[in-house]
């Protein structure tokens, strides 16, 4: 069920909170309305951590993981390394990584299975990736950026990509990750995909600014939508989604 | 908080000292003061200025390895909290910095070993080559006259007791 929420009047959801299918990170925020609306979705379920890494909130952007694993900038200081190891459970294997790229959720994205990367990862890297995150790796572009943790948000059912993504490059990814991609927008139009969203198998949150169309193509593309009558589905499906591959 | 090695002469650099420079690469290099940073910015090596550990360590006048040195890595994988653990481990390492001082004691200790045999050769043979200085070679000439001949010699009252003794 896609929600739509906002952290401290930034649409940026995706800057501000990590979410997989095993933990929730969010940022330390001035109010406690960001933390609550994962709490009451996640409650049980998945444990939310409020943290910062390196001293800052932009947590989303700067670590990389999925449920096996959780990877984190060489900045990360040792205390907020030890309260992610603590608050998170044991399966999940918290690492923090030299490299020259820090901006990991920048630089990485990846879904239970398969990563894309950006090009140029160190070698250490990559093979601490597919260590700790258990995924194959890829290094790809996206619509010609190398910036792939940003420009495209990927879950186990779907992806979304770059709305500039052409039908090639979109059908190359989608044999790639092995999963459906729509090449779309988030918060009115906004390319910067992950910044606006994050999503796991079974939820996902956008910003405010999204619209009812960007919506519903979240959830048919990442299949977050409930139960219905098939042939209201069909119909909307044609209407709203550009390529399903 | 974190203490953090200073780069050029490998100091601890303490919260509130020191300057961060971070490079174009990314690569992050820390001082713990203007000296240290300042040499820096001149391009020296630490591995050849005399007083920094790094020509310490190179030159074998400090203890290079050591599995005392193993302990205070820095670790990327961290372990859940435990309450015996952390009180386990400031206890060890206490006694690990003990050790460790006590090796570089010994270190020490061997690497100044024989200094003392040594300086006491090199101060008889400077004796021998450089004795002119202290007594006018003439003099010597004279001396050598009186002792070769290590013949016992009923005492005259006219020999002086002080060169007697300088043989």
């Amino acid at each position: 069920m896609a929600t739509r929420i906002q952290f401290e009047n930034s649409c940026e959801v995706g800057v501000f909170s990590k979410l997989t299918n095993a933990y929730c990170l969010v940022a330390i925020g001035g109010s406690e309305n960001f933390y609550s609306m994962f709490e009451a979705e996640f409650a049980d379920v998945i444990p939310v951590v409020k943290t910062s890494i390196a001293g800052t909130r932009i947590i989303g952007r700067l670590c990389a993981g999925n449920k096996n694993g959780l990877l984190l900038p060489h900045t990360t200081t040792d205390q907020e390394l030890q309260h992610l190891r603590n608050s998170l459970p044991d399966q999940v294997v918290v690492q923090r990584i030299e490299e020259r790229l820090s901006a990991l959720g920048n630089c990485i994205a990846c879904n239970d299975h398969v990563s894309l990367t950006h090009p140029d990862l160190d070698r250490e890297t990559e093979e601490l990736i597919a260590d700790v995150l258990g995924v194959e790796v890829f290094r790809q572009t996206i619509a010609g950026n190398i910036l792939v943790g940003s420009y495209c948000a990927i879950s186990n059912t779907g992806g979304l990509v770059h709305p500039h993504t052409s039908i090639e490059d979109l059908d190359e990814l989608s044999t790639l990750l092995q999963v459906p991609l729509v090449a779309g927008t988030v918060n009115r139009g906004s390319e910067v995909i992950a910044a606006g969203m994050t999503v796991n198998d079974w939820t996902a949150f956008c910003g405010s600014d999204t619209t009812a169309t960007e919506l519903s193509v979240i959830e048919s593309v990442f299949k977050l939508r409930e139960a219905r009558p098939s042939s209201i589905v069909d119909e909307m499906r044609k209407s709203l989604i550009d390529s399903y591959v | 908080m974190r203490l953090e090695k200073c780069w050029f002469c490998s100091s601890t650099i303490y919260p509130g000292h020191g300057i961060q420079f971070v490079r174009n690469d990314a690569k992050i290099f820390r001082f713990c003061r203007s000296k240290c940073h300042k040499n820096f910015k001149m391009k020296r090596n630490p591995r050849k200025v005399k007083w920094t550990k790094a020509y310490r360590r190179l030159h074998g006048k400090d203890m290079t390895q050591d599995s005392t040195f193993e302990f205070e890595r820095r670790r990327n994988r961290p372990e859940r909290y435990d309450r015996n653990v952390t009180e386990i481990t400031l206890k060890a390492i206490k006694k690990i910095d003990k050790i460790r001082v006590d090796r570089e004691v010994r270190h020490h200790k061997m690497r100044m070993k024989g200094k003392k045999a040594f300086e006491q050769q090199a101060a008889i043979k400077e004796l021998e080559n450089s004795i002119d200085l202290v007594k006018a070679p003439v003099a010597l000439q004279q001396e050598s006259q009186f002792t070769i001949a290590k013949i016992k010699v009923k005492v005259s009252q006219s020999q002086p007791e002080g060169e007697r003794m300088e043989e």
